[in-house]
């Protein structure tokens, strides 16, 4: 019995190493090939010609670099640019449901570095799928993605391009700090309090925008805080990420009206689909958020 | 003069709770602080009013079910809870009070449909039906909780975790009157039990003898200690550990009456969780812990060392 399981696992071996020679006899050195975030080395054929997005940030990156028309799959939540709502959907992401992911046949499919995103890419890969892991947490990570994603696409102008781009926004010097800099806290929810920290895209956003996020010392993209700390950091606004312009429903709550920014009513309401990712509209967030930090009373 | 202790130790506590924080409020500033009387102090008060709660539902828990391992939340009511906090947020209800209340109904749900398995054994409240029942309920209402969230598209139902695992950031005087109006009907009713809960220990038949009405003190018992529990989740979330651990730490220092159990539970937990809570904001300040972990992470050293002492003893 024993002997019989070291055999197959054996004779597994040997179909494991013919699979890989095969693999690699198939890749030619003239295809893209790229190291991705999870520094797995990404090889293709031919520039990929199926797509599968999994996080609204690439669908965007995809559609700004020209290659739109190669989206087979999306998740859910991409909403932007409208044309992307004509691709076909394979669910939330979170996490990625592999079948649907399969099932639209592609030949790379995009995925944010995560625990859960990276057995995705592994379930898909063992099916014969490529797959791309990128991180994508801070302002900084967008150009080398939109580079290497201009490479596998076969586009690598129009990625560097963005990529100049991304990176001409991130290089400017933030505004040296002023007494009479704007301060803000980026509330994400109100029960236990969420906060932004320095970890996240959206503190770089409030920089550039000439603005201090009064929890830059928290170096997680959130954590939670108490509302005594929030009103002992007094910021000037409470920017809240939202699809609806009203003023969060806890603006209300006598706890909060400590905070003496809620008492005022000085909320910033950023609309979701611009500010709740890091992506290639990144300069018009920010032209957005200095145009309402300067009109809001 | 251990009771002199206790009392000592709760204004200790509280007074801790006012004076400690993550924002810097000088001694001079202390009693026209907003910080203060807005937040710091309904924030200690309601910490010790869920704690006290916690403690005296923990203790009537397990003398009902005659079962060490009882605690407020085993019997389904923390899964009735989150349904309601997730169903409250996926079908948009509006309004402040809209996530509590609905956590509140979700609770009593669970109860009442435990409560209906805990009698369908004849007429008697059988408390292993009631404890297995209880982990069914909960366990059902949580498989219900989970796919509401995996299947609706909406990030804020992640959140409802984050509020379902308790705290006390939502606390104002007004969850405090809450909570200060709701609490004495239950603790009195709990209180007026003790005698026939001591009989209790004793088994079901002795005390029936000893002239306890066991039938009617079980569902008092448990409908009590359940409303409680619901008024507690409601206002904070799940906070675990406190209902399981006060009531064995105070049985092993004041005996096995609960003429002085109840009231010592009732002070005890309020210690723990407002104690805990001080700790949740100040340790890793400017951000928070969840209670939860802190309450865990007192609780079991001094219930391991307790339990070490009573079995050496």
């Amino acid at each position: 019995m024993r002997r019989w399981t070291v055999r197959t696992h054996l004779a597994g071996l040997v179909a494991l190493a013919a699979a890989a020679c095969a693999r690699g006899e198939r890749a030619p050195a003239a295809g893209p090939a790229i190291i991705d975030d999870a520094d797995r080395r990404v090889t293709l054929a031919a520039p990929a010609r199926r797509i599968v997005s999994l996080l609204p940030s690439f669908t965007e990156m995809l559609f700004a670099i020209g290659a739109g028309d190669r989206l087979v799959g999306r998740t859910a939540w991409c909403d932007y640019p409208p044309a992307a709502l004509a691709v076909p959907s394979v669910g939330d992401g979170i996490p990625p449901n592999v079948e649907a992911v399969a099932a639209r046949r592609p030949d790379l499919v995009v995925l944010y570095r995560s625990g859960p995103n990276a057995t995705a890419a592994e379930q898909l890969e063992r099916l014969g799928i490529r797959t791309v892991l990128f991180d994508l947490n801070r302002l900084e990570e967008l150009a080398p993605a939109a580079r290497r994603l201009g490479v596998l696409t076969g586009r690598k102008a129009a990625g560097d391009s963005l990529a100049r781009a991304m990176d001409s926004l991130v290089s400017q010097s933030p505004e040296s700090p002023t007494p009479s800099r704007k301060s803000l806290v980026f509330v994400v929810w109100d029960n236990p309090p969420i906060v932004i920290g320095a970890g996240s895209y959206l503190d770089r956003l409030a920089g550039l925008a000439g603005a201090r996020n009064v929890f830059h010392d928290i170096a997680a993209p959130s954590a939670q805080v108490s509302i005594e700390t929030i009103a002992a950091r007094n910021p000037d606004f409470i920017a809240v990420l939202s699809d609806t312009a009203a003023p969060p429903r806890y603006a209300g709550r006598p706890e909060w009206r400590v905070v003496p920014a809620v008492r005022k009513g000085r909320f910033l309401v950023l609309p979701g689909g611009l500010f709740g990712r890091p992506g290639p509209r990144a300069a018009e967030a920010v032209r957005e958020l200095r145009r309402r930090l300067e009109t809001t009373p | 003069m251990k009771y002199l202790l206790l009392a000592g130790a709760a204004l200790a506590t509280l007074a801790a709770a006012l004076l400690l924080g993550p924002a810097n409020v000088p001694l001079a500033d202390l009693a026209s602080s907003a910080i203060v009387w807005q937040l710091r102090l309904p924030r200690a008060v309601l910490a010790f009013l869920v704690g006290g709660a916690l403690g005296v539902a923990g203790t009537s828990l397990q003398a009902l079910v005659r079962n060490p391992l009882a605690d407020p939340f085993l019997l389904g009511l923390s899964g009735g809870a989150g349904l309601g906090a997730v169903a409250a947020i996926a079908l948009h209800l509006p309004g402040p009070w809209a996530l509590p209340l609905a956590a509140f109904v979700g609770a009593v749900g669970a109860m009442a449909l435990v409560y209906r398995l805990g009698l369908m054994g004849g007429a008697e409240l059988d408390p292993r039906i009631l404890l297995l029942g209880g982990v069914a309920v909960g366990a059902f209402a949580a498989a219900v909780t989970t796919a509401l969230v995996s299947l609706a598209q909406a990030t804020e139902l992640r959140n409802a975790f984050l509020w379902l695992w308790g705290g006390f950031s939502g606390a104002s005087w007004t969850t405090v009157l809450v909570m200060l109006a709701y609490a004495p009907l239950p603790l009195g009713v709990l209180a007026a039990a003790a005698r026939p809960l001591d009989l209790l220990a004793l088994g079901e038949e002795p005390a029936q003898y000893l002239g306890a009405d066991v039938r009617r003190l079980k569902r008092v018992v448990y409908l009590a200690a359940s409303l409680l529990t619901a008024a507690a989740v409601a206002v904070s979330g799940v906070i675990g550990f406190v209902g399981l651990v006060v009531p064995h730490v105070c049985r092993l220092v004041w005996g096995r009456l609960h003429r002085t159990l109840l009231p010592t539970a009732f002070l005890t937990g309020g210690i723990l969780l407002a104690a805990a809570d001080t700790l949740a904001r100040t340790v890793v300040a400017p951000r928070e812990l969840p209670v939860g972990i802190v309450t865990a992470l007192i609780g079991v050293p001094v219930f391991a060392f307790l339990l070490r002492r009573w079995t050496v003893g």
